[in-house]
């Protein structure tokens, strides 16, 4: 099992290639719930120093893409062709009819972030020829393992960081302060004592979690499952305690899990399982309305 | 006479759309009906995001389609939940079943799905969940198979004309209701506050929430009504014969949970506005744009359409919606002019109050007699659902609704 994770400058780069797999990049423009975006001089820089230490490299372009974005994507999509990329995380699905069209060598990764839910969904796409799925975090354990068994596609899985549970075109931050004309910068909202972060820069709003998810303790069990790669998000992490969180995890086997687990727990507080042990509600009784 | 395709002013011919309603449950689809949607769509208890509405049994189903098609109306089947694996076992079945039933569409946004319907003759339009707003998208659900899109409300005026130019398709568009503070499909807030889930039908509407805004240091930057994500309502009045030209297929109004009241009012407007256009005597008319807004108690305006979705179209108003009280009641029956009336809300003697019924304009009478169902003389009718007879001079028919006289004043900028 690999460790995925997102750098968020060439420094950040550098230290985890010691620890991490495989490493995913977002495009200025283009991409969304990122802590940073790049341009793609700085990506072929990244491609050279991951290439040259053996790893893998991913791209995300997930936002969703109106049709002035199409050109522009074309000539990404091209230039990526050059890299040698493992794969593309893509949201809208024009990106796959592009990809048809384009005869790409590289594989695609279905990310449509909320809606990766089942393993049914999961061979259609396998079918379309898309290798790989960015799995829910809104789904459970058990149902991320089911998944595994019933498809051939590589699957990643948010394992550790913030979960984004909202993305928007709107800028609701700036709308809420240009409207009371306040002179301040929002960064997070406060419902009943739990704090999200919210951010709102070109591409629009993205909130997350209150918590941190953890999945430390199930780490092996996915291991064992032959889950393909986890995804460890650092946004809202300093770089130090998020380095110490890969390396943990890394170094992670069921003889040394209780300490980690302690060393961990030590360095973060604020921390989650998520939806790993909690279904959603489908239906709600007609007597709880 | 009605016209449903006529040529506009640069000579292309222009096809009447549909005009396609939500209904959460049989009452509602028949009220849609009979106000003059072309069509409805309707939530199956499986499967469907609005797990909330009453939604349909398959013997409801049954019903739905036998009513909607001796109508010569059309009805589509919302199948557009993220599906989890437990729910794989009976989907299947359930298309079958559909499919059985003669359903004119699902409305599905996982493309799965169609591959369970191969074997099927069921029509697959693409759901507003999958946000589609670019013409490369649309290009991918056509060779899929899927012959309709619902557009995601993000998607503008010019975006829809080049969208026309690049794939041949049916285009729907929504034109009035509540709107996602997000891109539809990518909101799991409700999953997170309160574990029901966004995508499988139980969003609790968080967007609509009140929340402190924090600085960096976490303190408070305090407005003068706390922060929201809440937005206020589409409605596409001000723009429908720019629509109309634009060449969409389906003009879709939002709310499969709301009232026969809010249904039958928003119907009646834009089958108005509709017909009348395709007879050649539209004008907009800013009056009904006021009748809109009163009968959801919210602002409603165009948004992504015109570009337009800064500060102006949040709604910052502190406070949750009261239901509504303009419903005075239903006409039961018209004989020799005495209109029978069941009661929905408190009216009495003397109140001048409006009607309108299906392709009807509206009027306003004055309630001068009232009287229950034994003659004897009235003052006030206070009891839901209680049956009163009401003296009328303008002609009455069964269906149309008596509301709350709401007076416009025309110099107030819409």
């Amino acid at each position: 099992m690999k460790i995925l994770t997102t750098p968020r400058n060439k420094n950040e780069l550098n230290k985890l290639l010691t620890y991490s797999d495989a490493f995913l990049f977002g495009i200025e423009g283009f991409s969304v719930n990122f802590a940073n975006n790049f341009k793609l001089e700085q990506i072929k820089e990244f491609n050279k120093i991951i290439k040259q230490n053996n790893k893998q490299i991913f791209i995300s372009l997930n936002k969703n893409m109106h049709n002035n974005d199409i050109k522009k994507v074309k000539e990404i999509l091209l230039s990526l062709n050059e890299l040698n990329i493992n794969g593309l995380f893509f949201y809208d699905v024009g990106i796959v009819n592009l990809k048809n069209k384009l005869n790409l060598n590289y594989d695609l990764v279905w990310a449509q972030e909320h809606l990766t839910t089942n393993y049914n969904t999961c061979n259609f796409w396998y079918q379309q020829k898309v290798k790989y799925a960015f799995i829910s975090s809104e789904i459970t354990k058990e149902e991320i393992l089911k998944i595994k068994q019933n498809t051939k596609m590589k699957l990643i899985v948010t394992l550790f960081g913030y979960l984004p549970m909202f993305t928007s075109k709107r800028h609701l931050v700036d709308n809420y302060l240009q409207t009371f004309k306040l002179d301040k910068k929002g960064y997070y909202i406060h419902k009943e004592n739990k704090i999200y972060p919210i951010i709102d820069n070109n591409e629009g709003t993205v909130v997350y979690s209150n918590y941190i998810l953890n999945g430390l303790e199930e780490y092996l069990e996915l291991k064992s499952n032959n889950i393909d790669y986890i995804f460890l998000n650092n946004f809202n992490i300093d770089e130090k305690t998020f380095l110490k969180v890969v390396s943990n995890y890394k170094k992670l086997n069921s003889k040394n899990l209780e300490k980690i687990k302690a060393e961990l727990n030590q360095l973060i507080t604020n921390t989650s399982k998520g939806f790993l042990y909690t279904e959603t509600i489908y239906k709600v009784k007609k007597n709880e309305k | 006479m009605k016209n449903n395709v006529i040529k506009n002013n640069k000579m292309n011919i222009l096809k009447k759309p549909e005009l396609l309603a939500p209904a959460g449950d049989l009452e509602r689809l028949k009220w849609a009906i009979r106000y003059g949607a072309d069509a409805v769509y309707i939530g199956g208890s499986l499967y469907s995001l609005r797990a909330n509405a009453t939604n349909f049994t398959l013997e409801e189903i049954k019903q739905a389609v036998e009513y909607t098609h001796k109508h010569g109306k059309k009805i589509y089947v919302t199948v557009n939940i993220a599906l989890h694996n437990i729910e794989l076992d009976l989907i299947k079945d359930y298309l079958k079943q559909l499919d059985k039933l003669k359903v004119d569409a699902i409305i599905i946004s996982d493309p799965a799905i169609i591959e369970l319907t191969k074997d099927l003759s069921l029509e697959i339009h693409l759901s507003t969940q999958q946000s589609t707003l670019n013409y490369e998208a649309i290009q991918f659900w056509k060779n899929l198979g899927v012959s309709r899109i619902v557009l995601g409300r993000e998607v503008t005026k010019d975006e829809i004309k080049e969208i026309k130019k690049h794939v041949d398709i049916e285009l729907e568009c929504f034109i009035h209701g509540s709107m996602c503070a997000s891109y539809s499909g990518r909101c799991v807030l409700s999953n997170f506050l309160t574990t029901r889930d966004a995508n499988r039908g139980g969003c609790s509407q968080i967007c609509r929430w009140d929340f402190d805004l924090l600085d960096q240091d976490k303190k408070n930057i305090k407005g003068e009504k706390p922060f929201t994500f809440c937005t206020k309502d589409l409605s596409m009045l001000k723009y429908l014969t720019e629509m109309i030209n634009l060449g969409i297929t389906s003009f879709k109004i939002e709310g499969r949970m709301r009232s026969i009241y809010y249904i039958a009012t928003v119907i009646n407007v834009y089958r108005q506005a509709i017909d009348n256009y395709f007879n050649q005597k539209y004008e907009y008319n800013p009056e009904h744009e006021h009748i809109l807004r009163n009968v959801a108690n919210r602002d409603s305006i165009p948004q992504f359409f015109d570009g337009n979705y800064g500060a102006s179209v949040q709604y910052y108003n502190g406070r949750e919606e009261v239901s509504n009280q303009d419903f005075l009641g239903i006409v039961l029956n018209y004989e020799n002019g005495i209109a029978t009336i069941e009661q929905r809300n408190y009216f009495k003697k003397g109140d001048e109050v409006e009607i309108f019924g299906p392709n009807k304009p509206l009027q306003t009478i004055v309630l001068k007699e009232i009287y229950d169902e034994d003659n004897n003389p009235l003052e006030v009718v206070r009891h839901p659902k209680q049956i009163v007879k009401i003296p009328l001079e303008i002609k009455a028919y069964k269906g149309d609704i008596i509301q709350v006289k709401k007076s416009v004043d025309k110099n107030k900028k819409m």
